[in-house]
């Protein structure tokens, strides 16, 4: 059916597509972000409950 | 923490769990993903062609229905993690489980939201009791209370195996999802992708932009898989740690860590 394909449109509803390609990044980028934090809290406490970790401390040259 | 010096730990170290079974495999695929989304973005706007009756919101399309099938390729992997892990009781199903039905609630929700969005100029209304986006909405309610019962079942343990239940029984869903356009009376267009699709339904350059773009989905998917895996691993993980550390030295069981 290529005669029902333009390559020109008017853009009358360009704020709904708009709308779904930046909510769709917003929702994507946002729950990337949380799961990257988390992570990097969850490494640092894993980190810090290492056993033998405070020997490591306490021999660092001040 | 004190009381965990000088024993063997069951655990690996923090690098090896929390930080994922695959940190390059990761960061590659991050880099990899959004190379491929950018060039996806260009086939969107610039070498797909306009659709003659919708205009320009028609290119919602080609989020919308990749963000759709890889919601049932997630809930997909749910159900077999799930018999998974009630066949073998390992932590591995269950973490992969628990991951993908968070992962496939985000894209779930995605499909939904762009379905409205584009439902309104299409159809001038938001919402529509319509065959497949009820029953699409009943699949989103179905893994948020997947999610939530694993918050608020207090043991762990039982947690995991009333959700992966959920999970099995959930999936019954999804294939009442896709065939929902042939079983009933439904205004939302037929399926093009999967066993109903029709293969002239869409201009060859129109299915090519689709299956790049469903490729794409696919490989943010499998990222956003990995870290949601190797987040629950860790969060297991430092669980333990506090576990043990409680059992060893009662009287500072939730000392600083810094102190």
């Amino acid at each position: 059916m290529p005669f029902i394909l333009l390559q020109s449109q008017s853009p009358a509803n360009l704020p709904f597509l708009f709308a779904a390609f930046a909510i769709t990044w917003l929702v994507f980028f946002g729950y990337a972000f949380l799961i990257s934090r988390r992570r990097q809290e969850l490494e640092r406490e894993i980190r810090e409950m290492q056993p033998g970790q405070e020997d490591k401390r306490d021999d660092t040259p001040s | 923490m004190a009381a965990t010096k000088g024993t063997s730990s069951p655990f690996p170290a923090a690098g090896g769990t929390a930080g994922g079974r695959f940190p390059g495999l990761s960061g590659g695929l991050v880099i990899l993903t959004a190379a491929l989304m950018l060039v996806n973005l260009y086939l969107i706007f610039m070498v797909a062609p306009t659709d003659a009756v919708l205009g320009h919101v028609q290119r919602i399309f080609y989020f919308h229905v990749p963000i759709a099938v890889v919601s049932f390729l997630a809930f997909f992997v749910v159900f077999v993690a799930s018999i998974g892990y009630l066949v073998t009781r390992r932590q591995r199903w269950d973490s992969v489980a628990h991951a993908a039905a968070e992962v496939g609630v985000v894209f779930v929700t995605l499909a939904l939201l762009t379905g409205v969005i584009w439902a309104r100029p299409v159809w001038g209304v938001w919402w529509t009791w319509e065959p497949r986006l009820t029953t699409t909405l009943i699949l989103w309610l179905i893994y948020v209370a997947y999610l939530m019962l694993r918050a608020y079942v207090p043991n762990r343990r039982q947690g995991a195996v009333y959700a992966a239940a959920v999970g099995i029984i959930g999936f019954v869903d999804v294939p009442i999802v896709y065939y929902s356009v042939q079983w009933w009376r439904s205004i939302h267009p037929s399926a093009v992708v999967g066993p109903l699709a029709d293969a002239g339904a869409l201009e060859p350059i129109m299915r090519g932009t689709l299956f790049f773009s469903l490729a794409v989905f696919l490989l943010l998917f499998l990222y956003l898989l990995l870290e949601r895996t190797a987040l629950r691993n860790g969060e297991d993980q430092l669980a333990a740690r506090r576990f043990a550390a409680r059992r060893n030295n009662p009287r500072s069981p939730e000392e600083p860590a810094d102190a």
